[in-house]
């Protein structure tokens, strides 16, 4: 499964609030968060400011827009949290093995 | 590129999608008034208004619905003239509506030549609009050259069809011409509705099932042997129709050979279609397919009995098995999923630039904050939350059994199982139509609360936010 790279720089939230909190935030069509499906690559927080490098299980989805905009509210609603900056990349893509066995049980492996 | 932000609003595709589900509503509630059209004569005025009702008002609707979002999804660009669109849809609707109508009352020429005319332009400009976009970023892969090519089909069977009216209102355009329906069918039938569902489908079940799918030369075989079937079949008739004589004889062997070459490229191209869902299936992550998916996949059992219909020689029903049951389960299945998707995204359409955001001073966890309050948002649904459960094997049952009353009636004028036919089909469309509705409903709801509830938006009772 996806290893998040977590980077701290006098962080005004913990990194383990930011990996919970983005465990709040589902692919609505599998019904799956964010973490289990292991789209979170990278998280760095440096101050006040949170950054997250994820992707997604397609290229062009539709929902690009939408769980991008769910992850922000749901960082900016961490007490501490100043700015989030979201960055969808394609590279590495997503692939299956990516999932948590959380996950994989939950789409009926 | 980010196809997600830059698609045109997803209201306009969903309703097409709604407006197509009502158009399927309609057209069984015709049959059910008039069951006997199924044991008529295949060129009966109302069998026609009743075949061009389903496929231009149901299946090519949701189809041009599909069209304002699949190819920003399938081609990873923005679409090209996104209100263009309106004005597509809306000329389609009334074209559409026009021409079943003509065809309903009695083949009036003038109806069919303006909705004939309408469609055409419709389909133009849909097609213009696809073209320009996939030129953004031209497409490699074989689902998206696929969709592609089923839409130039869709515009040369709607060309076809203006011919087909043009020689009924100039009867002596027959003479160069001809009345031949069959190019009209085939290239319908074959090019845009098999060809279009398999480009579609292929990027769809990837993407709902979680498969990653196979080697792409599957598609791109099938659609050469797609060509290469209405090709012999134009040339066949070609041969037949050119050559007299002497040689008359032997242009009419050779127009049976390409015949039963166009049936062997149809048979070859199905074959492959069927393949790759069974192997997109068998590459799929998520075990437990919906059952708008299912509806999708079990679509696939009626191309072989469409096959079967074929090579004993029962054309008409076999065209019923595979418009009704191939084609009508496909979208009906897909349509639910892709209904759901763009609903969702309307109503959870994001309110504030996603890529970098800010906290406004005082909002809520902010160092300002320890006398605020503020409703978080309620967590926005899943798709599945969606959907009423219970209406799903109506539909799919209803209109599976409908297409195989439908094809008993044909095959042996059976007026009972015209009835049944009827009753069946009008079951399907109208569990179909009540969840497309449940879905929009649905959404609204939970979209109504989701942004009441939107961090920023002054609470009730005195709450101060943002």
């Amino acid at each position: 499964m996806t290893e998040t790279v977590i980077t701290e720089l006098n962080p005004a939230v913990a990194a383990s609030e930011v990996l919970e909190a983005l465990g709040s935030v589902y692919d609505p069509e599998l019904g799956v968060d964010v973490v289990n499906l292991g789209m979170v690559y990278a998280v760095s927080i440096a101050g006040s400011a949170v950054s997250v490098e994820m992707t997604l299980t397609t290229p062009g989805c539709p929902l690009h827009a939408t769980i991008e905009t769910h992850v922000t509210q749901t960082l900016l609603g961490l007490r501490g949290v100043q700015a989030v900056d979201v960055q969808i990349v394609w590279d590495p893509p997503w692939t299956p093995s990516s999932m948590s066995p959380v996950a994989k049980r939950a789409l009926g492996f | 590129m980010n196809a997600g932000r830059d698609a045109v609003r997803p209201l306009l595709p969903a309703s097409a999608i709604v407006a197509g589900a009502a158009a399927l509503f309609a057209t069984t509630l015709f049959l059910l008034a008039q069951p006997a059209v199924l044991t008529q004569h295949v060129g009966s005025p109302r069998l026609i208004a009743l075949t061009h009702g389903f496929t231009l008002g149901f299946v090519t609707l949701v189809y041009l619905g599909t069209l304002q979002q699949l190819p920003a999804v399938m081609f990873v660009t923005r679409l090209v003239w996104p209100r263009l669109g309106y004005a597509t849809l809306a000329t389609f609707a009334a074209g559409a509506a026009v021409l079943v109508f003509g065809f309903g009352s009695g083949m009036r020429t003038v109806l069919l030549a303006t909705g004939g005319t309408l469609v055409c332009l419709a389909l133009g400009l849909a097609l213009l609009q696809l073209l320009l976009t996939a030129r953004t970023r031209p497409p490699r892969d074989a689902a998206s050259r696929a969709l592609i090519t089923a839409v130039v089909y869709l515009f040369v069977t709607v060309v076809l069809g203006l011919a087909l009216a043009a020689v009924r209102a100039r009867p002596a355009l027959a003479g160069t011409l001809g009345y031949d329906a069959s190019f009209h069918q085939y290239v319908g039938l074959l090019g845009a509705f098999l060809l279009g569902i398999a480009g579609a489908g292929q990027k769809l079940l990837s993407m709902f099932a979680l498969s990653k799918g196979g080697p792409a030369w599957r598609l791109r075989v099938m659609a050469y042997l797609v060509h290469a079937s209405v090709l012999s079949l134009v040339l066949g008739a070609v041969v037949q129709r050119t050559v007299a004589g002497n040689a008359a004889s032997n242009a009419a062997s050779a127009g049976a050979w390409l015949s039963s070459l166009a049936v062997l490229a149809l048979a070859g191209a199905a074959a492959l279609q069927v393949w790759e869902v069974f192997a997109l299936l068998a590459r799929r992550l998520r075990k437990r397919l919906e059952a708008p998916v299912r509806r999708y996949v079990i679509a696939h059992a009626f191309l072989p009995v469409s096959g079967v219909l074929v090579l004993v020689g029962q054309r008409e029903a076999a065209t019923a098995a595979f418009l009704l049951g191939f084609v009508g389960l496909a979208v009906s299945g897909m349509l639910v999923k892709i209904l759901s998707f763009l609903t969702w995204t309307a109503a959870y359409a994001p309110p504030f630039a996603p890529h970098s955001a800010q906290r406004a001073a005082g909002a809520p966890g902010g160092p300002s904050t320890t006398t605020t309050t503020a409703r978080q948002p309620p967590p926005p649904p899943l798709l599945r939350d969606l959907l009423r459960p219970e209406l799903e094997p109506v539909t799919t049952w209803g209109l599976a059994g409908g297409t195989v009353a439908a094809v008993v009636a044909m095959l042996g004028a059976w007026p009972p199982a015209a009835t049944g036919a009827a009753l069946l089909l009008a079951v399907g469309a109208l569990a179909q139509v009540a969840q497309v509705v449940h879905i929009v409903i649905a959404v609204s709801r939970a979209g109504r609360t989701h942004r009441g509830a939107r961090p920023g938006r002054p609470a009730p009772h005195g709450g101060v936010t943002s």
